[in-house]
C-alpha cells in the first residue's frame, strides 16, 4: 500500500465498507473478523494506491460528442487507473454558467463511471472579456476556473479573476501562451521546425505568459495553477516564484516528459505529434524530469484531448492540437520514470493523486481511514502494448500506438465500487 | 555535430510502421542495383540505344544505376550517389529535348496525375512537358474548380484520384508534409513538387544540374542563397543538396526572415548581402513574397531592395565567373535588378530548360528506370 498522505509504504490489507476506507491492517491476518460476504481482491505484489486524479482532461460533452462523451471519457479514465478527472470548460457551449456545470455533474452521475469535477470558465464564453458567473458554477460543483485552450491574455481580466477566485479559495488554471508570439505556429520553434518548414511556436510564447501570470499572482495573492508547463524557462520562473512565496502550482503532461519535437520529424508529419503546447526540445524535456524529482512540478496531468480521426487525418497544418492520454498516462510514467527509479513510488502517487486532489481541494488522494474508497491498483511489472483499437476513448489520436510499456493499472475502485479490472491478465 | 548526418538518421528511422516502402529519406537503404536495364519503365521492345553511358560524374564514389526509392518527397536523406545518378540521368534526357521529335517511349502506358493545390505555372508546365516527352498519359488536377473547394479532404481527394489507378502523383501543396501524408495513405509513387516551406526537391535538382553544367562540379563551390529563407522550400532543398554534394553554402536574409538554428543545417548565416556575395561562385536569389511585408518582416519593398536587392554593383563582389540563379517568379526591383536578371551571368532561363530534363530523369528513375537504359 502506497499512501504518502499517511506516510505509508507497507504490505497491508485494506477494508472498504460503504464506499469508505474502514480499516487498514498488517497483511496476513486472513479474513478474520471481516463482515460476511466481503469480496476479496488479491493484490499481492501489486501496488495499492489512492485513486489517481487527472486534473486536466477534455470530455467534449456537451457539443463534441463525436470526439468523446462523459460516458466514454470516464470509461477511458477508469481503464487508465483514474478515479477522478477534472474536465476543462471548452465544450460547446463553454462551461461558463450554472446550467452547463449542472448538466455535466448530472450527466456524470447518470453515465459516468469515475468522479467528474468540472472546471468552469474564467470569462463568459471563454472570450477573455468579462468574468463568468464563477460563484454559480462553484455552487454547482466547479472546482477551479480556466479558459483552457485560450490563455487569459487580458491582464486586467486576469487580475480581476485572481482577486475574485479568492472568495472561493479555488485555483485559476491558465494555459500560458502569448498568442501574438505563437500565431499560426504548429510545432516547437527550433531545429526541427526549420528542417520541416513548419511554423514554429517559440518557448518564449509560453514563458512571457507565465511571467505575466506570476506577476499578477504576486499582486493579488490568488491561487495560480499553470497547466501543461512545457519549457525549462517556465519551470525556472515557477521555481523562483515558489521561493518568493507565491501560491503557484503547476502540472506537466506525460507526452512532454517522454517525447520531443524530433517526433514530428521521425513520424513524417504525423498529426498525432501536434499538440499545444508543442513537444519541445530535449533540454526542456530533461528540465521537466528534473522538475519532477525536485518537487517543482506538482502534478502530472494528461491534457486528454480526443479528436475524431477525420479531424486528425489531414495535413499537419490543418489538424487540431491535442492527443488522448487517459489510457496511456500511467504506463508512460511507470515505464519511463518510476520503474527506472527517476521517480519514487511515493512521489508517483503524489504527482498523480495526492497533489492534484489537494490543488483542486477534492478531499481525495489518500487511503486514510474514513477517506472516500477511491483506489487504484497498479501492477508494476505488467507489460502491455498500446493498441488504439482497444481504447475505451471514442478517439484514437495518440502517438503511442504500438508502444510496449511496463507498469499498468489493473484495477480501479471508485467509492468502493470496482469500475475496471484487468487482474486476470496480471495475476501470476 | 553535423546536422545533416543527424537528420539522415532521424528520417531513416522515421519510417517504421508506415505502410509505404522506400522514400527519399531512407539514406541507409543499400543502393541495390536493378538487374534489367532499360526494360522496367515500359520501354520493352524499343531500341535500347544508349545515349549516354559515360562514366559517373566526379562526385560519385560508388556508382549506382537505379533509385531504390518509391517516392521523391525531399532531398533530405538522399545520398550523394543518388543525387549524382539523377543528375547524370538528366543529362541523358537533356539531349531528347534538342531533337526534332522530342519524345521517347519510356513511360508509355503510365498515367501521371499532376495534383496542384497551389498556383504554379513553371513547375506544373515543366512536369507536364517532361511527362509528355516520356510518353506518359497525364492528368492535370488543380485547386480551382476541384472538389477541394467543395470541402473534400486531401485524403478523400487523393483516394478518389487513386481509384483511377494512376502510377504516379506529382503534388504541389501549401502544407508542409502533404506529400508525406499522401505517401502514407496512397499506393502511387509520390513526387513532391513543392510542399509549404518544406521542400521542392526537383527545383534543387535542376539548380544543381544547371550549376554542374556551368561549373563542372558542385563540390567546393561557394554558393550564396539570398532572400526569404524562412518561407522558402527552395532554400531547404538546395541547402540539403548542396551540403550533401560538398558545396559551401552561405545563406543571407534579414533576421526577420531567417529560420532559427539554420546554421545547424550546415549553412553559414549572415544578415549582410555584401558578405554573402564575397567570392561566391554561384548566387541564388529567392523570391520575396509581398505578404511577408504585411507580416512585418520588413517595412517596405523599397527598403528591402536597398538592403538586400541584387544589383550589378553588388554582384561584383562575387567571383568574375559567377552565375546567378532564381527559381522564379521574379520580383524585379525587389530582390533582383533587371540588369542582373537579364545580364550575362544570369542562367535563369537555362534553369527552366534544365527543369524538364531533371523532371524526366526523376520520373524515369522512380518508375524503375536505370541510367544507361534510356531507350531512344
Amino acid at each position: 500500500m502506497l499512501d504518502p498522505a499517511t506516510k505509508t509504504d507497507a504490505v497491508m490489507d485494506l477494508l472498504i465498507v460503504d464506499g469508505r476506507i474502514a480499516e487498514r491492517r498488517a497483511a496476513g491476518q486472513g479474513k478474520g473478523g471481516l463482515p460476511a460476504g466481503t469480496k476479496v481482491l488479491d493484490a499481492r505484489s501489486l501496488w495499492v494506491c489512492p485513486g489517481l486524479v487527472d486534473m486536466h482532461v477534455h470530455l467534449r460533452e456537451p457539443g463534441g460528442e463525436h470526439k468523446e462523451t462523459i460516458e466514454s471519457g470516464t470509461k477511458a479514465a477508469a481503464a487508465g487507473g483514474f478515479t477522478s478527472v477534472a474536465c476543462m470548460p471548452n465544450t460547446d457551449p463553454w462551461n461558463d454558467s450554472l446550467s452547463v456545470t449542472e448538466y455535466i455533474v448530472a450527466e456524470a452521475r447518470r453515465r459516468g463511471v469515475v468522479n467528474v469535477f468540472p472546471i468552469g470558465c474564467v470569462s463568459k464564453g471563454g472570450r477573455g472579456e468579462e468574468l463568468a458567473e464563477i460563484g454559480d458554477m462553484v455552487r454547482s460543483g466547479a472546482v477551479a476556473v480556466s479558459d483552457d485552450g485560450r490563455p487569459v491574455g487580458n491582464s486586467y481580466l486576469l487580475r480581476m479573476a485572481m482577486e475574485y477566485t479568492k472568495i472561493f479559495g479555488i485555483p485559476l488554471i491558465d494555459h500560458c501562451e502569448d498568442t501574438m508570439l505563437s500565431a499560426a505556429g504548429v510545432m516547437n520553434e527550433g531545429y526541427y521546425s526549420t528542417i520541416l518548414g513548419l511554423k514554429g511556436i517559440p518557448r518564449t510564447a509560453e514563458e512571457v505568459a507565465v511571467g505575466t501570470d506570476l506577476a499578477v499572482a504576486g499582486l493579488t495573492g490568488g491561487k495560480l495553477h499553470i497547466a501543461h508547463l512545457s519549457t525549462r524557462g517556465s519551470l525556472d520562473k515557477v521555481r523562483q516564484a515558489r521561493r518568493d512565496g507565491l501560491l503557484v502550482t503547476c502540472e506537466v503532461t506525460p507526452h512532454h516528459l517522454v517525447l520531443t519535437d524530433k517526433a514530428v520529424a521521425d513520424s513524417d508529419f504525423d498529426a498525432n505529434t501536434k499538440m499545444n503546447p508543442p513537444l519541445r526540445g530535449e533540454e526542456d524535456r530533461l528540465a521537466l524530469i528534473e522538475g519532477l524529482r525536485d518537487g517543482t512540478i506538482d502534478a502530472i496531468a494528461s491534457d486528454h484531448a480526443p479528436h475524431h480521426q477525420d479531424e486528425k487525418l489531414v495535413e499537419f497544418d490543418e489538424a487540431p492540437f491535442g492527443i488522448t492520454g487517459l489510457e496511456t498516462s500511467v504506463a508512460l510514467v511507470m515505464d519511463r520514470f518510476v520503474r527506472p527509479g527517476v521517480v519514487t513510488p511515493a512521489r508517483f502517487v503524489e504527482l498523480m493523486s495526492l497533489n492534484p486532489a489537494r490543488i483542486l481541494g477534492l478531499g481525495k488522494g489518500t487511503l486514510a481511514i474514513d477517506a472516500d474508497a477511491d483506489v487504484t491498483i497498479i501492477d508494476p511489472d505488467a507489460e502491455r502494448t498500446v493498441d488504439i483499437t482497444k481504447l475505451r476513448s471514442k478517439s484514437r489520436n495518440t502517438p503511442f500506438n504500438g508502444w510496449t510499456l511496463r507498469g499498468w493499472p489493473v484495477a480501479t475502485i471508485v467509492g468502493g465500487r470496482l469500475v475496471h479490472e484487468h487482474l486476470a491478465a496480471a495475476t501470476r | 555535430m553535423s546536422g545533416m548526418q543527424e537528420e539522415t538518421r532521424v528520417h531513416a528511422a522515421g519510417r517504421k510502421g508506415a505502410a509505404t516502402g522506400a522514400r527519399a529519406g531512407s539514406a541507409t537503404r543499400p543502393a541495390a542495383r536493378r538487374p534489367a536495364p532499360g526494360r522496367a519503365a515500359g520501354a520493352a521492345g524499343e531500341t535500347a540505344a544508349r545515349i549516354d553511358a559515360r562514366e559517373p560524374g566526379p562526385e560519385t564514389e560508388r556508382p549506382i544505376v537505379a533509385l531504390t526509392h518509391r517516392h521523391l518527397l525531399g532531398i533530405h536523406g538522399l545520398t550523394a550517389e543518388e543525387i549524382t545518378l539523377i543528375l547524370d540521368t538528366a543529362r541523358s534526357f537533356a539531349e531528347v529535348s534538342t531533337r526534332t521529335i522530342k519524345k521517347v517511349p519510356t513511360l508509355r502506358g503510365k498515367t501521371i496525375v499532376n495534383f496542384f493545390m497551389e498556383p504554379s505555372t513553371r513547375t506544373r508546365s515543366s512536369f507536364e512537358i517532361a511527362e509528355k516527352r516520356l510518353s506518359a498519359d497525364t492528368l492535370n488536377f488543380s485547386l480551382s474548380g476541384s472538389s477541394v473547394t467543395k470541402g473534400e479532404t486531401l485524403l478523400d481527394t487523393a483516394r478518389n484520384l487513386e481509384a483511377m489507378a494512376p502510377d504516379m502523383i506529382v503534388i504541389r501543396h501549401k502544407a508542409s508534409g502533404a506529400p508525406h501524408f499522401l505517401a502514407r495513405h496512397c499506393r502511387s509513387n509520390i513526387i513532391n513538387a513543392g510542399d509549404g516551406w518544406h521542400e521542392h526537391p526537383t527545383q534543387a535538382l535542376l539548380d544543381a544540374f544547371t550549376i554542374r553544367e556551368k561549373k563542372g562540379r558542385l563540390k567546393g563551390l561557394r554558393v550564396a542563397i539570398v532572400g526569404d529563407l524562412m518561407h522558402s522550400r527552395v532554400l531547404r532543398s538546395n541547402l540539403f543538396l548542396l551540403k550533401t554534394m560538398g558545396a559551401d553554402v552561405v545563406a543571407c536574409a534579414p533576421p526577420t526572415l531567417t529560420p532559427v538554428e539554420l546554421s545547424r543545417l550546415g549553412a553559414q548565416v549572415t544578415f549582410r548581402i555584401d558578405e554573402a556575395l564575397e567570392g561566391a561562385d554561384v548566387v541564388m536569389m529567392l523570391r520575396i513574397q509581398r505578404e511577408r511585408q504585411q507580416g512585418g518582416a520588413f517595412p517596405t519593398a523599397r527598403e528591402y531592395y536597398n538592403l538586400y536587392g541584387l544589383t550589378a554593383e553588388r554582384a561584383r563582389r562575387a567571383r568574375p565567373d559567377v552565375i546567378i540563379l532564381h527559381p522564379g517568379p521574379m520580383n524585379r526591383g525587389v530582390e533582383i535588378d533587371s540588369a542582373v536578371a537579364d545580364g550575362p551571368y544570369s542562367v535563369i532561363l537555362e534553369q527552366v530548360t534544365n527543369g524538364v530534363a531533371v523532371r524526366m530523369a526523376v520520373l524515369y528513375l522512380l518508375a524503375g528506370g536505370t541510367l544507361g537504359g534510356i531507350a531512344g
